[in-house]
């Protein structure tokens, strides 16, 4: 008998006339690991709500249909049973977080559900352990890192006893090292611990194997339901995008064929020895300094910064000699750990901060005698929250009053920064209201209407789907084809290959490496999934279609999203 | 949230603490009911100020009542950052209020209350602690009350109402300086302890006031949307 | 600026004790300046906390309380002597000053002055022992025992003060680079520019707040009794301090009652110490208040006497 179990169900949040979720029908067995999938508004969320009982209960609306869990109506089960039995963790580690020491967030939930203090001492010090927290005990929850944060709202949930953890998309604010924690501890959460999980994740890469099932989700419907192997030979023919690099590669390689479909870079790598056992690389030992030189020669740099040095007030210094020169008319990409410096070298760049020491030159112009109001002339920033733009009323006067501030008429530039980013039939909305990708258009469009000739973005892709990516992706793609250029800040390795043709990697305030994006292929961490399959044989893979080109010596091939 | 019990203990309180008033008005020997009393009014406000948290404790809340308290009283406590440009204004009377307004007079007194102990478990607590939890407490809570039976108030009474915590804060403040320190008190030493901060009252008062013409109208609007939207999604 | 607690941890010993132990201690310090105003005792208590925050490491945060206090406690020490005329010990006559007239300066005004303004400054001591010493989460704690809503809403809101002072500047790097100059304009521009930020950071905030709500409520929150996590362990010095504590208060409080630890500023400044009973009662009030820096001090000194208590 299936552990949960959800049948024809169908629900209407409130005031709403469209379903958000519409004829479900899920079985999940004792131990199984269900992946789900899907685009923003696909309804992944709300089945999360669902399975977690915070639908109806929390969200009100309509529902038809049943939802069982171990045989009983989950309506029938007393509230504080239910979310002990089906635990769940929330995509932003910033707001699922209520008390203020690690110790006291385990607590909360044991002290909601009652339990005798020895029993939760217990529970604590057990799950503490086993999340290896227990340094961590005593720390004021704000200022852990993003990924301890997630990690003590799993320990917060595991340590209620569930029997089915739910995970919605809890990697998505975090950077790859975190993330890549994060799905550690789930295999070992399923594999060793016998937890039932359903996760519901957008960024496959690292979690696609993983998986027993997968799900995709599209309309509030579910539109597949199978292994992941066949799920990705099935996705291919439809066209739908839900398949890691390795994955779509070998599924795209084997469409007809009945053998299981790699799913790591492991089996992958077995699989291409055994069919295409090619000649050893040549090695291509390019010295990257000499890669990176060639190319900043040609044209005049569009950003010069040297020696430059910053030290936070509260003492941590964040940047030490940095050096770097950067092009006009390219999509620059920088790489780097949490705490390399990232973030600070664009907010030096942006000139919010200014260097102690060295510094920058932007088109020949010293920037740090200008005040961080005036740079806005100069170049667009976009920060990580699409909302801390949001201060109009509407869409247009949000645009408006970024010219107003500047002194600038309207040349009808605001009308034209609409259309290239379809906010027209937005134009009289208020920015709030709309869905997140549409903020991060209207905040683009509103640092864009200055026509900078440079722009910088913070982690750009942070929370967005795969649509919402190549969107974005073509966007910044026009206007580098423009003329402009446009330096973004990324964990997203897959985005930076895709469409990033510079590299610059940080690390410890340092430039370690900088050149075309090809010296990804050499590094151990930020190689992407394809360059790590074709690491040691010849040619120059980074992405599936280059993969696809080498093997097939260059047949057309139509999968691919981009 | 329990407004209607909410008032009845917001009145009881005004009523004892009139009663107090008069009562050392009557005597007409202010100085020297106050030399004795210091302890005596302390101890009242202290003992209003925990009647307030029983209240709240006593109430049923649910979880997004307890979100959106938390989340107000940690906004008006991050605008006690003093802003680069406006050196000491600190607008959290103001936050209190419009939250005591919009979400009730419980709700506006625990914004006031927990802004101020919150933000001092970072700024340093001090013998002031209790005293800004009560006043900017009283703040939200009359709010509430305002709210409750004038639902409708125009935009000039509102911004009196304002101009008048703005300047109540500081008085009240004031208060138990006066009342533990200054001994010989007596009129003209009552006068210049409130006449050397009347500059400041005056700004703040004044503050608030700009503070609610500019934005008050928009934030209340924000808030009452948000409650709407809070009450029919559930919970 | 509201990003970072004001307790750090430093391992003293005032910071090892037991909440409750360390609240009634500095109770004690607290409430003894504000009902006593025999100025030996004062003088004494000043001291005692003084010792106490010098060897608790919290001389930095005293210093800066101090800077704070001064103010306050020299106005106290001038006002009085200026406002009032009581006492018979005329030290000097003041020519007419504006608004308060000409005035006679006593020394019985004098000194008290001196000492409210000694009382002032023992109550900030006490009130930087308590920033330094004391965690807000062992405080919130104890308070979850019996008030867990208030609790819980304390430590929610302070969990979130860092994580909105992160947001709000954020937003303001945000609007500098669209060229919002907050520096400049009249006060109402200013007001303007500022009121965009709070109204900003007012919608996400909200926004944000329905998810931890949701959090909440999936973690079981209000589906019934609830128990209470207190993980406190309970010492020897624990009761030591607080049984100190207490007899201080005891003590001072009789001594008070029986006007042994009163002293008479007006008309003329009265005996310090009245008698044997007098002195009894000042020495076994003081000892109670050194007693837990004592132990504190072997505690510090002594690995043995730290593993015993």
């Amino acid at each position: 008998m299936a552990l949960l179990e959800i049948e024809d169900l169908t629900y209407y949040y409130p005031e709403r006339s469209e379903p958000s979720l519409e004829q479900i029908n899920i079985q999940v067995s004792e131990g199984e690991l269900l992946l789900v999938t899907g685009g923003s508004g696909s309804g992944k969320s709300t089945l999360a709500r669902l399975l977690a009982g915070l639908i109806p209960e929390f969200y009100g609306g309509k529902i038809w249909g049943s939802y069982r869990l171990a045989g009983a109506e989950l309506k029938g089960w007393r509230r504080r049973a239910r979310h002990s039995a089906v635990g769940i963790v929330f995509q932003d580690p910033e707001r699922q977080l209520v008390m203020t020491s690690v110790e006291g967030e385990i607590a909360f939930g044991l002290e909601n559900l009652g339990l005798p203090r020895r029993e939760m001492f217990r529970r604590a010090a057990e799950v503490m352990t086993f999340l290896n927290l227990l340094p961590l005990r005593d720390q004021f929850t704000t200022h852990l890192s993003g990924g301890e944060k997630q990690k003590l709202a799993l320990a917060s949930v595991i340590a209620m006893h569930p029997r089915i953890l739910i995970l919605d998309e809890p990697t998505s604010q975090l950077d790859p090292v975190a993330a890549a924690d994060i799905f550690n501890l789930v295999e070992s959460l399923n594999r060793e611990m016998g937890y039932t999980i359903i996760l519901i994740e957008q960024r496959l890469e690292r979690c696609y194997h993983l998986a027993d099932r997968l799900i995709i989700m599209e309309g509030g419907r579910i539109i597949c339901d199978a292994a992941p192997g066949e799920a990705a030979r099935w996705q291919l023919r439809k066209g739908l995008p839900f398949i890691p690099p390795v994955a779509r590669f070998f599924a795209s390689l084997s469409s007809g064929a009945d053998s299981p479909v790699p799913l790591t870079v492991r089996e992958g790598r077995r699989e291409l020895q055994r069919t295409a056992p090619a000649s050893p690389a040549p090695p291509d030992h390019l010295p990257l300094s000499t890669v990176s030189r060639s190319s900043t020669q040609k044209k005049e740099p569009l950003i010069r910064a040297s020696g430059l040095w910053y030290t936070y007030p509260e003492g941590t210094e964040a940047m030490k000699g940095l050096s770097l020169e950067l092009p006009p008319g390219e999509l620059i990409t920088i790489l780097g750990p949490n705490a390399s410096g990232k973030s600070t070298l664009l907010k030096l760049l942006a000139g919010i901060i200014k260097p102690q020491r060295g510094k920058i030159l932007l088109q020949g112009q010293d920037t740090r005698g200008l005040a961080p109001s005036q740079m806005g002339r100069y170049l667009g920033y976009l920060s990580q929250n699409p909302n801390d733009y949001l201060t109009r009323d509407t869409v247009e006067e949000e645009l408006k009053f970024t010219l107003d501030n500047f002194g600038l008429s309207d040349n009808g530039v605001c009308a034209e920064m609409m259309k290239r980013l379809a906010l027209e039939p937005l134009r009289g909305l208020n920015p709030r209201d709309l869905s997140s990708g549409e903020r991060q258009r209207v905040a683009l469009a509103s640092v864009l209407v200055t026509e900078p000739p440079l722009l910088l973005l913070d982690e750009p892709t942070r929370g967005l789907d795969y649509r919402l990516k190549r969107e974005l992706g073509r966007f910044l793609g026009e206007i580098v084809a423009a003329g402009g250029t446009v330096v973004l800040v990324t964990h997203d390795l897959e985005f930076a290959v895709d469409y990033g043709e510079r590299v610059v990697l940080l690390f410890d305030g340092t430039v370690v490496s900088e050149g075309p994006r090809e010296i990804l292929r050499e590094s151990i961490f930020y190689a992407p999934q394809m360059a790590r399959l074709f690491r040691g044989r010849a040619g120059n893979v980074l992405t599936v279609e280059e993969g696809l080109s080498t093997i097939n010596g260059g047949r057309a091939y139509g999968g691919r999203s981009g | 949230m329990a407004d209607g019990a909410a008032d009845r203990w917001i009145k009881m309180g005004a009523a004892v603490l009139c009663t107090a008033g008069l009562l050392a008005a009557a005597h007409w020997q202010l100085p020297f009911l106050l030399q004795h009393w210091a302890v005596f009014t302390a101890s009242l406000l202290l003992a209003a100020l925990v009647l307030f948290f029983i209240r709240f404790e006593r109430s049923a809340i649910s979880a997004r009542e307890v979100g959106v308290i938390a989340i107000l009283a940690a906004l008006a406590a991050v605008s006690r950052i003093p802003f680069a440009a406006l050196p000491g204004f600190q607008p959290t009377t103001f936050i209190a209020i419009v939250s005591g307004y919009v979400f009730g007079g419980q709700a506006g007194f625990m914004v006031g209350a927990v802004g101020a102990l919150g933000s001092n478990f970072f700024l340093g607590q001090g013998p002031w602690t209790p005293f800004q939890m009560l006043f900017w407490g009283l703040a939200g809570a009359s709010a509430g009350a305002l709210g409750r039976y004038f639902p409708g108030m125009s935009r000039a009474a509102m911004a009196v109402f304002n101009t008048l915590w703005g300047f109540l804060f500081g008085w009240l403040m004031n208060l138990f300086f006066v009342v533990f320190f200054i001994k010989p008190l007596n009129w003209s030493s009552f006068l210049l302890a409130y006449g050397a901060s009347f500059p400041f009252d005056c700004f703040h008062a004044f503050g608030n006031l700009l503070l609610y013409l500019l934005l008050g109208c928009r934030i209340i609007k924000v808030l009452r949307r948000f409650r709407l939207k809070m009450n029919y999604t559930g919970g | 600026m509201l990003k970072h607690l004001y307790y750090r941890d430093r391992g003293t010993f005032l910071q090892s004790l037991h909440p409750a132990a360390i609240l009634s201690y500095l109770a004690a310090l607290l409430l003894l300046p504000l009902f006593l105003t025999h100025p030996l005792y004062l003088v004494s208590i000043l001291l005692a906390g003084l010792l106490a925050a010098f060897t608790a490491e919290a001389a930095a945060g005293w210093c800066a309380y101090l800077t704070v206090g001064l103010w306050p406690a020299l106005l106290l020490l001038l006002m009085n002597p200026l406002l009032s005329s009581n006492g018979h010990t005329v030290l000097f006559l003041l020519p007419p000053l504006p608004f308060i007239g000409g005035r006679t300066i006593t020394l019985e005004a004098l000194c008290y002055g001196a000492v409210m303004g000694m009382r002032f400054l023992a109550i900030i001591t006490a009130f930087a022992l308590y920033n330094t010493q004391v965690h807000p989460d062992r405080v919130t704690g104890l308070l979850s025992r019996f008030a867990w809503k208030s609790a819980l809403l304390v430590s929610l809101a302070t969990r979130m003060i860092p994580t909105l002072t992160r947001e709000l500047s954020a937003a303001r790097e945000v609007q500098q680079l669209r060229g919002v100059d907050f520096g400049t304009g009249n006060l109402r521009q200013r007001l303007q520019k500022y009121g965009w930020l709070l109204e900003l950071l007012l919608v996400s905030s909200l926004e944000g707040s329905l998810q931890t709500a949701e959090a909440m409520q999936a973690r079981a929150f209000g589906s019934g009794p609830r128990s209470s996590y207190l993980r406190n362990p309970v010492r020897l010095r624990d009761y030591l301090c607080s049984c100190s504590a207490l007899a201080a208060l005891f003590l001072s409080i009789y001594a008070r009652v029986r006007g042994y630890a009163d002293f008479t500023f007006y008309p003329q400044l009265g005996r310090l110490v009245d008698g044997v009973s007098g002195w009894f009662f000042y020495s076994a009030v003081m000892l109670s208040i050194l007693l837990p820096l004592i132990i504190g001090w072997g505690w510090q000194r002594w690995p043995y006497l730290r593993s015993k208590i």
